[in-house]
C-alpha cells in the first residue's frame, strides 16, 4: 500500500508542476510577441560546435565567430573587406603577406589585441589538426605592435580565406580550456554553453565595430522537428529548416530565403577504362562518360529550371559551375539546356546511333548507358537523379540512378558518375575539383579530369598576388577566351544541376538585413551579419 | 558461497572485457573514416596535409592493436582517454551527460514499471473482459509504435497545441544552469519521461497479464476462492507475489533497452543526455568515447541484472540470488 500512496504523490507533483509551468510558458511567449523591443533574441539554427569555440580548431570558419574577430571579412556579395586589418598587401613573389592592424581592438578581458596575438593564432592553427587548413603557412611574425608578416611555403592567393575565417585568440589566455570559455575581441561575450542544448551570449559593449541591437542572444540546438515546434510555440524568433518544409505557414513568422553556393551536380569519370587502378587498387575509368560529346549532350539535355521547380519546390536556381554567385564565377560559361533534340543531334554527329532501336544509342559496341550514384539517405539527390534520368532518356542516353552508401561511393567514384554536392566561400575548392594533380585524392578530382590549359589557369589563380587577377584566372578556368575550360560548353567534366536556397522561418518583426550568399551547409552561416540584425516592430 | 560470489564477479569482469574488445573490433572493421566524418561538409577546404594533422592528433596512424593496448593500459589508471568529437576527457563527457540521462531514465523506469505492473494485474484479473481487451490492445499498439513518433505526437499535442509543456531542453531556453528551479527541471522532464515510460509500459503489462492468468488458473487460487477469499484479498495474498516475478526480472533487464529508447526521446526533445553522445560517437567513429559508453552501459546492465536477481529472490525465495 505504501507503494500506491507514493505513486499518487508523484502524479500529484507532476500535475502541479505542469499547471505551474503552463503559466510560466505563456509569459515567456508573450515576451517575444509584444510591441516593445525585446533585448533577448532566441534562434534555433543549429550549428553547435561540439569541440567548442576555439578558432584554431576551426570554430567560426563560416558565419559569425561571435566571440572573436577576424583580420578580414566578406560582405554580402562575398567581396573581401577589412576588419581587424586596416591594410594588407602581398609581395611580388606571392610569398609574404603583410597585415596592418587597427589599434582600438581589445579582448573582452581588457587586454589590447596586438600583432603578437595574430602571429600566435596563425602559428597555432597551422600546427593543430583541426578544421581550418593553414598548412600553407611557413611562419607568422609580429614585426611591431600592429604589423604582422606571414610567410607562405608557396604562393597561394586563397590564403586570404584564412585571414577571413580565422578568429584571433589572445596569446595570454589561450590554453587547454579555451574552447569551453572563449575570450576574444568580437561583438559578443561568452556566457554559458549547455552542451547539446543551448549557447548563451551577451553583447560586448566594448566591441570596436557596430554594436549588435540585442543585449543577449540564445542559440538553441534543437533538431529540425524541435526547431519547428519551438517556432510554432513562439519560443524562438528564427528556425533554420529545410526548404521542403517551406510550404508550412506559421502565424507571425515569414520565410527568409537566402541564396547559396550550396550546389548539386554530376561528376563524370573523364577517362576510359584501361584497367588502370588507384594506389588503393580501385578501378578507374568509364568508356561511356569518357566521351566529351556525350558529356556535353547530357548537359544540354537536362532541364535545370524544371529541376528547380519540381525537386527544390522553387527554392533554388539553375547551376552553371561549382561557384555561381561568387566573385570568381564565370557567368558566360552556361549552355542552352532543356534541349534533348539538340543533344540527340550532337550525339548523332559524334557517332552515337541507336541501331538496334531500343531507345539507347550505341557506338563501336558501347551503349550510351551508365549508373549515377547518390547517397541513399539523401532524398533531394535521389529526386534529382531520377529526374535527370528521365530527361536524358529523350536524347537516347540511359542513366541508371543507384542509391548507395558513402562507403560504396568511395569505392566506385572513379568508374561511375556520382551526384555530389559542394559549395564554398573559398575558390580552393575549384582547384581541388579540377586540377589534374588532385586526381583520385579524397573526393576531389574523382573523375581523373586533366586539361593542361585548365591546370595553367588554376595555377595562375593560386599564384596571383591580388584578388582581381586571381578571380580572372578562376573565371578563365571555367571557360577562357579560346573556348577551353571545364564547364558544360567545353570539357563538360561535370554536369552542374542546381544551386539551393536556404530557408529560415523568421519572426516577421526580425529584420536580418542583407544576408550573405551562403556556403554548403544550412543554419549557422546566416549569422555572418548578425551585428546588423534588429527588431523592426 | 564465497566461491560462487567470486565466480559471479569473474563473469562480470570477463563480460565487460568481451564487450569492450568486441566494440573496438567492430569499430576498427567499420568502413567509416573518422577523419572524413569529422571533416564532413568542409571537405572542400581541407587538404590532404591537414587531414594528416588530424589523424596525427588522434593517433590514428598507429596500428589498431597498439592503440587498443595503450587505451587499455590507461583505463587501469582511471583514464578513459580523450573524446575526439568533444575535445574533452571521456570521463567528463560521460559524467556530464549521464547526470541528465539518469534523471530521465530513472523517472521513466519507475513510471513504466509501476503502471505496467498495475495495468497487467488488472488485465490479468479481468482476463477476457473488455478491460483486458482494451489494455492489451493498447499495449500492442504502444509496443509497435516507434519512440520518436510517440515523442513527436506528444510534443505537438502538449507543447505546441496546448502549450502545457516546453518544446525541448532540460531547462527553459535562455536560462543559466544555476537559475533553473527544481520545478522547471521537472517540467522539462515531463514529456521525455512520459514518452519513454509509455513505450516501456507495454512489455511489463503483457508479461504480468500472462503471469496473473496462470496464477488465477492454479489450484491454490481455486482453493482460496472456495474458502471465500474476496478478489481484493486474492490479489494481495495470492497473486501479487507470484505474478511479480516476470515483471521484476523484465524491468531490471530492460535497463539496457531504456538506453536505446532514451537516445530517440532525447533527440526529439533536445534533451542533452547520453543518447545523443552515443549516436555522435558511433556515427563519427569516436573510439575512446564509444568504448567508454560501452563499458559504462555494460556495467549498468549487469548491475541491473544482479539487482533484479536479488529482488526476485526477495519476492520468491525459491529463486536463487547467485547462479
Amino acid at each position: 500500500m505504501r507503494l500506491t500512496s507514493g505513486v499518487v504523490g508523484l502524479v500529484a507533483a507532476l500535475v502541479a508542476s505542469a499547471t505551474f509551468a503552463a503559466c510560466g510558458g505563456e509569459t515567456a511567449e508573450s515576451g517575444q510577441k509584444t510591441g516593445e523591443q525585446p533585448t533577448e533574441l532566441r534562434l534555433a539554427i543549429g550549428g553547435e560546435s561540439e569541440e567548442g569555440y576555439d578558432p584554431t580548431l576551426g570554430w567560426g570558419r563560416y558565419g559569425s565567430p561571435l566571440f572573436q574577430s577576424t583580420l578580414l571579412r566578406r560582405d554580402a556579395n562575398l567581396e573581401v573587406v577589412g576588419d581587424l586589418a586596416t591594410d594588407w598587401s602581398v609581395s611580388e613573389d606571392g610569398l609574404t603577406w603583410t597585415v596592418e592592424l587597427r589599434d582600438d581592438a581589445y579582448f573582452s578581458d581588457g587586454e589590447q589585441l596586438t600583432a603578437e596575438d595574430v602571429a600566435y593564432t596563425f602559428t597555432t592553427a597551422a600546427e593543430q589538426g583541426g578544421l581550418t587548413d593553414v598548412t600553407a603557412l611557413g611562419k607568422a611574425v609580429a614585426v611591431d605592435e600592429d604589423t604582422v608578416e606571414m610567410t607562405l611555403t608557396e604562393p597561394r592567393s586563397t590564403f586570404v580565406n584564412r585571414l577571413v575565417s580565422l578568429g584571433i585568440v589572445p596569446k595570454h589566455a589561450h590554453g587547454e580550456d579555451y574552447a569551453g570559455q572563449p575570450v576574444g575581441s568580437g561583438p559578443f561575450i561568452f556566457v554559458d554553453w549547455q552542451r547539446g542544448q543551448q549557447l548563451i551570449v551577451e553583447r560586448n559593449d566594448d566591441y570596436y565595430g557596430d554594436l549588435p541591437a540585442f543585449e543577449r542572444v540564445v542559440f538553441s540546438f534543437a533538431d529540425e522537428d524541435g526547431a519547428l515546434a519551438a517556432a510554432r510555440a513562439g519560443d524562438v524568433a528564427m528556425a533554420g529548416l529545410p526548404s521542403t518544409l517551406a510550404t508550412t505557414d506559421v502565424e507571425g513568422m515569414d520565410w527568409t530565403v537566402v541564396e547559396s553556393v550550396d550546389n548539386r551536380g554530376i561528376m563524370f569519370p573523364t577517362v576510359p577504362d584501361t584497367g588502370e587502378l588507384t594506389e588503393d587498387g580501385l578501378p578507374i575509368g568509364n568508356d561511356v562518360t569518357a566521351d566529351v560529346d556525350l558529356r556535353r549532350a547530357v548537359n544540354v539535355a537536362i532541364d535545370r529550371e524544371a529541376l528547380v521547380e519540381a525537386i527544390l519546390e522553387g527554392y533554388g536556381s539553375p547551376a552553371v559551375g561549382p561557384a555561381d554567385a561568387t566573385p570568381w564565377a564565370n557567368t558566360e560559361a552556361g549552355v542552352t539546356d532543356a534541349d534533348p533534340q539538340g543533344a540527340g543531334e550532337m550525339l548523332e554527329e559524334a557517332g552515337w546511333v541507336d541501331e538496334d532501336r531500343d531507345g539507347v544509342r550505341e557506338r563501336d559496341g558501347v551503349r550510351a548507358s551508365f549508373p549515377l550514384l547518390y547517397p541513399a539517405d539523401d532524398s533531394l539527390r535521389q529526386g534529382l537523379a531520377l529526374a535527370v534520368a528521365d530527361m536524358v532518356e529523350l536524347a537516347g542516353i540511359e542513366i541508371q540512378p543507384e542509391g548507395v552508401s558513402w562507403e560504396e561511393i568511395d569505392r566506385r567514384m572513379h568508374t561511375d558518375a556520382v551526384l555530389f554536392g559542394w559549395g564554398s566561400h573559398d575558390p580552393t575548392e575549384m582547384y581541388n575539383l579540377y586540377h589534374s594533380s588532385l586526381a583520385g585524392t579524397e573526393y576531389f578530382n574523382a573523375g581523373y579530369y586533366a586539361n593542361g590549359v585548365v591546370d595553367g589557369h588554376l595555377d595562375a589563380a593560386m599564384a596571383a598576388t591580388d584578388e582581381a587577377t586571381a578571380n580572372e584566372e578562376w573565371r578563365a578556368a571555367q571557360l577562357d577566351a579560346a573556348g577551353e575550360g571545364f564547364t558544360a560548353g567545353a570539357d563538360a567534366s561535370w554536369a552542374w544541376l542546381v544551386n539551393l536556397e536556404h530557408t529560415y522561418l523568421t519572426d516577421e518583426c526580425l529584420d536580418v538585413g542583407t544576408p550573405q550568399v551562403e556556403p554548403h551547409g544550412h543554419g549557422w552561416p546566416i549569422t555572418a551579419n548578425i551585428t546588423e540584425w534588429e527588431w523592426a516592430c | 558461497m564465497l566461491g560462487r560470489v567470486l565466480l559471479r564477479a569473474l563473469r562480470v569482469v570477463s563480460l565487460v572485457v568481451a564487450v569492450v574488445v568486441g566494440s573496438f573490433w567492430l569499430m576498427s572493421a567499420s568502413p567509416v573514416d573518422p577523419v572524413q566524418a569529422y571533416v564532413g561538409a568542409d571537405a572542400a577546404s581541407i587538404g590532404s596535409e591537414q587531414r594528416e594533422q588530424i589523424a596525427e592528433r588522434w593517433g590514428l596512424n598507429d596500428p589498431p592493436l597498439e592503440r587498443f593496448a595503450a587505451w587499455a593500459g590507461n583505463v587501469f589508471t582511471g583514464d578513459l582517454g580523450q573524446s575526439q568529437i568533444y575535445g574533452e576527457p571521456v570521463v567528463v563527457v560521460l559524467a556530464d551527460r549521464a547526470a541528465a540521462s539518469l534523471a530521465l531514465m530513472t523517472t521513466a523506469w519507475v513510471l513504466s514499471g509501476v503502471f505496467g505492473f498495475a495495468m497487467g494485474l488488472l488485465a490479468g484479473m479481468r482476463a477476457g473482459t473488455w478491460v483486458d481487451r482494451a489494455l492489451s490492445w493498447w499495449a500492442y499498439l504502444l509496443a509497435s509504435a516507434p519512440t520518436f513518433w510517440v515523442g513527436l505526437l506528444l510534443l505537438y499535442v502538449f507543447s505546441v497545441a496546448l502549450g502545457w509543456t516546453p518544446v525541448g531542453g532540460a531547462v527553459p531556453t535562455g536560462t543559466l544552469p544555476g537559475e533553473a528551479s527544481l520545478l522547471e527541471r521537472v517540467h522539462h522532464l515531463l514529456l521525455p519521461a512520459a514518452t519513454l515510460s509509455l513505450i516501456g509500459v507495454a512489455p511489463v503489462l503483457l508479461h504480468t497479464r500472462q503471469a496473473v492468468v496462470e496464477v488465477m488458473a492454479s489450484d491454490y487460487v481455486a482453493f482460496a476462492r472456495s474458502q471465500g477469499e474476496q478478489p481484493f484479498g486474492l490479489v494481495l495474498h495470492r497473486v501479487l507475489r507470484n505474478a511479480a516475478a516476470p515483471a521484476v526480472v523484465l524491468q531490471f533487464a530492460s535497463i539496457g533497452e531504456l538506453f536505446g529508447g532514451s537516445l530517440l526521446a532525447e533527440q526529439v526533445f533536445t534533451y542533452p543526455g547520453l543518447g545523443e553522445a552515443t549516436t555522435q560517437a558511433a556515427l563519427r567513429q569516436d573510439v575512446p568515447l564509444l568504448l567508454g559508453i560501452a563499458m559504462v552501459t555494460a556495467l549498468i546492465v549487469l548491475t541491473g541484472n544482479a539487482f533484479g536477481r536479488v529482488v526476485h529472490h526477495a519476492v520468491d525465495p525459491r529463486a536463487s540470488v547467485l547462479a
